[in-house]
């Protein structure tokens, strides 16, 4: 595909994730980055040289009066995200949104119905739908490997020792801790959507809540459940475990379990033969399941198919396609509503358990700057 | 003579605040609000009732100026040691523009920059040349590390400061500062691979010195007068090779598993791995290139003799004596 008929990408906010929003484009034959910005041009800049990016910027307007953007993505502060997006809406500009893709479901709402009247289209960044392990999963689903679906559980290891956590936990004034949600607003839409992803329906009923643990003074630990019409979930967010993605989904013939990290699926279910014998058959058949594992992740090896942001990548090539071909948005509007007012549903319900820790005022004076990194 | 510190919890801020206090020098420590100084009131014991602790984020101008107020020598010692490179920049850059402008703003008489020795642009060294703080600075620090490329802006936003707003500025550029909570391996030897060490070569001599003659250089560079514009590289006297290192820690009984990579292969090794990262569209983390190799692990000699003549320095600890007292307690484990 020539220069000419590539799309032009724009990042806006060139934190930790624009890098891999960087690497993950440049694979893709289908468009290419013309600009960055930040409001500290430093990291624009740095972004820029680590990836050959001609354009660098510490003001939007500038970077689109310059560029001929046809896409931005959005990669700042969660508070930010409302009044960029309608902003770069408005300014004629295709927008893929980091999550969470904002502050409650009203501005959600907001931002689709601006995308609705400027006839633009909006992705989320909910990519671990399209990570190869979970398309995977969904074929198997689909094709009745466990029967019905019943029951689905993820779980998010977050110890905050890591770089990001350390982060936010040495700074009370660190953006993340100034979310609604706090902590948990920033990371527990990808366990989520992993859940609403396999229970249909109207938004399900939620019970939640938050504690800390140690010694933090701030809710640490989220434990959420979900009943849907026909489907439950169960939502475990816990910085005391190892950092782990994990998804069980239970159905009426077996289970799956999608090791996101391991790449891998792990059918379970129950031994067919009798007694003693079954103690046999069950780590047999765990013992093939790992065996087929490890065959698929050597030939994906073979192949240089592994890549921890490939979900990424994949959506990115979507959206691109959805936006030269004048398509639907990968990810359905309502399903991003959807996924916001359950996590609203999931806040409100742990504030309302905690009431000494009240919700954080989101003012638009208290907001980071637009353009800031995440 | 008042003195601020910043990063003054950390493993050389602690003893940059020590050596100040025995040298009489009045300390303000300027920590984050969530830091706990518990440490480092331990740490100095008597000398603690010497210092004041001013809690204030270093992305905040107005209190920087506060905590800056009455100071006459800034040492700035905070920056950030991991992470990506927009972690790195957030945690070293950004706050260092900041408190550069709070420094001009309160006047002080001096601002001390804890650099380090891997800004120089070794790469285009030829083998053997003596590394002194005449030699060029890195001209494509993007190719180089996160942490080198951090440090490597941060001084050219100081040296911008020093041109055009005449900052007081003295930077000082250590090596690699080793001692009992780091233990003593470190990048110049190798890299670490799940739990093994990929030892690099073995003949390059690593710039190291001991955190505890580190920090008294550093301090002397706050108080030695007519330095401004100076550059300094800290580095102890008679460093060793990797591999005289490697065997010191074999007889001090400490074993860590390694593969050696001959020095006259890391050339060719690197330039593998920096196909095969390209080749996979980066299945694994472009960490090896041949730009970094010939940065990290080429032989170089090393001076310190303008810090020795200029700062009156004198590194107190011998290098054996600074091994010794590495390895000691829990954390001196390799």
């Amino acid at each position: 595909m020539s220069d000419r008929q590539r799309l032009r990408v724009g990042i806006v906010g060139c934190g930790q994730i624009a890098d891999a929003h960087l690497q993950e484009i440049a694979k893709l034959d289908i468009a290419h980055v013309a600009a960055v910005c930040d409001v500290h041009r430093d990291l624009a800049v740095q972004a820029a040289a680590r990836f050959h990016v001609p354009g660098v910027f510490d003001n939007v307007d500038e970077m689109l009066d310059a560029s001929r953007l046809d896409v931005v993505h959005v990669a700042t502060p969660a508070q930010t995200h409302h009044d960029l997006a309608v902003h770069l809406l408005e300014r004629g500009c295709h927008v893929y949104i980091e999550k969470p893709v904002a502050i409650d479901a009203p501005e959600v709402e907001s931002i689709l119905s601006t995308a609705h009247r400027t006839n633009r289209l909006v992705c989320v960044g909910h990519d671990q739908l399209f990570d190869p392990v979970w398309l995977d999963c969904r074929d198997r689903v689909a094709a009745g490997e466990i029967g019905e679906v019943r029951h689905v559980e993820s779980v998010l290891g977050y110890p905050l020792s890591g770089q990001f956590g350390a982060l936010v936990v040495s700074d009370p004034n660190h953006w993340v801790r100034r979310l609604p949600g706090g902590l948990f607003h920033n990371v527990i839409s990808h366990p989520l959507y992993r859940i609403t992803d396999l229970m249909p329906g109207a938004e399900p009923a939620v019970d939640a809540h938050w504690f800390s643990r140690g010694e933090a003074t701030f809710p640490t630990e989220l434990r959420a459940h979900l009943r849907g019409d026909a489907v439950t979930g169960a939502l475990t967010f816990d910085t005391g475990i190892e950092p782990q993605r994990i998804t069980r989904v239970y159905g009426t013939a077996g289970c799956l379990e999608v090791d996101f990290d391991g790449q891998t699926i792990q059918r379970r279910r129950q031994a067919r033969l009798p007694g003693a014998f079954a103690k046999l058959e069950t780590p047999w058949r765990q013992w093939r399941e790992a065996g087929a594992n490890l065959r698929r992740n050597l030939a994906r090896f073979l192949k240089s198919d592994i890549h921890y942001f490939a979900g990424m990548g994949r959506l990115f090539d979507e959206f691109y396609r959805a936006v030269l071909h004048g398509e639907p948005a990968p990810i359905p509007g309502e399903e991003i509503v959807r996924v916001t007012r359950v996590m609203d549903a999931i806040f409100d319900q742990c504030r309302g358990s905690a009431e000494r820790l009240p919700r954080p005022s989101i003012r638009p004076e208290s907001r980071p700057s637009l353009a800031h990194s995440v | 003579m008042q003195a601020v510190v910043t990063g003054a919890t950390g493993f050389l801020g602690k003893r940059l605040v020590q050596s100040l206090c025995r040298e009489g020098v009045s300390v303000r420590c300027v920590v984050r609000r969530s830091s706990n100084v518990g440490g480092l009131r331990d740490f100095l014991g008597d000398d603690w009732r010497k210092v004041d602790v001013a809690r204030t984020e270093l992305t905040d101008f107005s209190a920087c100026v506060d905590a800056l107020s009455g100071a006459d020598v800034v040492y700035h010692a905070a920056a950030g040691l991991t992470g990506s490179t927009s972690t790195l920049f957030l945690n070293t850059v950004i706050p260092t523009r900041v408190l550069m402008d709070a420094a001009l703003e309160v006047e002080v008489r001096r601002f001390v920059l804890i650099s380090s020795l891997g800004v120089y642009g070794t790469a285009s060294l030829p083998s053997g040349s003596v590394l002194d703080e005449s030699s060029p600075v890195e001209p494509e620090p993007h190719l180089r590390d996160p942490y080198t490329y951090s440090k490597v802006v941060q001084e050219q936003a100081a040296w911008e400061a020093w041109r055009e707003r005449r900052l007081p500025l003295v930077v000082v550029r250590p090596g690699v500062i080793f001692g009992l909570e780091r233990g003593v391996l470190s990048g110049r030897v190798g890299v670490q691979v799940g739990g093994r060490l990929i030892a690099m070569g073995g003949g390059q001599t690593l710039p190291y010195t001991f955190v505890e003659n580190c920090a008294d250089a550093i301090a002397l560079a706050g108080m030695e007068p007519g330095l401004e514009g100076e550059v300094f590289n800290v580095i102890d006297d008679d460093p060793p090779t990797a591999a005289r290192l490697l065997k010191m820690l074999r007889r001090a009984g400490r074993r860590p598993r390694t593969v050696r990579v001959p020095g006259a292969l890391i050339g060719g090794f690197s330039g593998l791995y920096e196909w095969y990262h390209r080749y996979s569209r980066g299945q694994l983390p472009g960490v090896i290139t041949r730009y970094r190799s010939a940065s990290m692990w080429k032989k170089l000699r090393f001076t310190n003799e303008k810090a020795r003549r200029q700062l009156r320095w004198r590194p107190e600890v011998a290098f054996d004596e600074a091994f010794r007292r590495s390895l000691q307690g829990p954390d001196g484990r390799q």
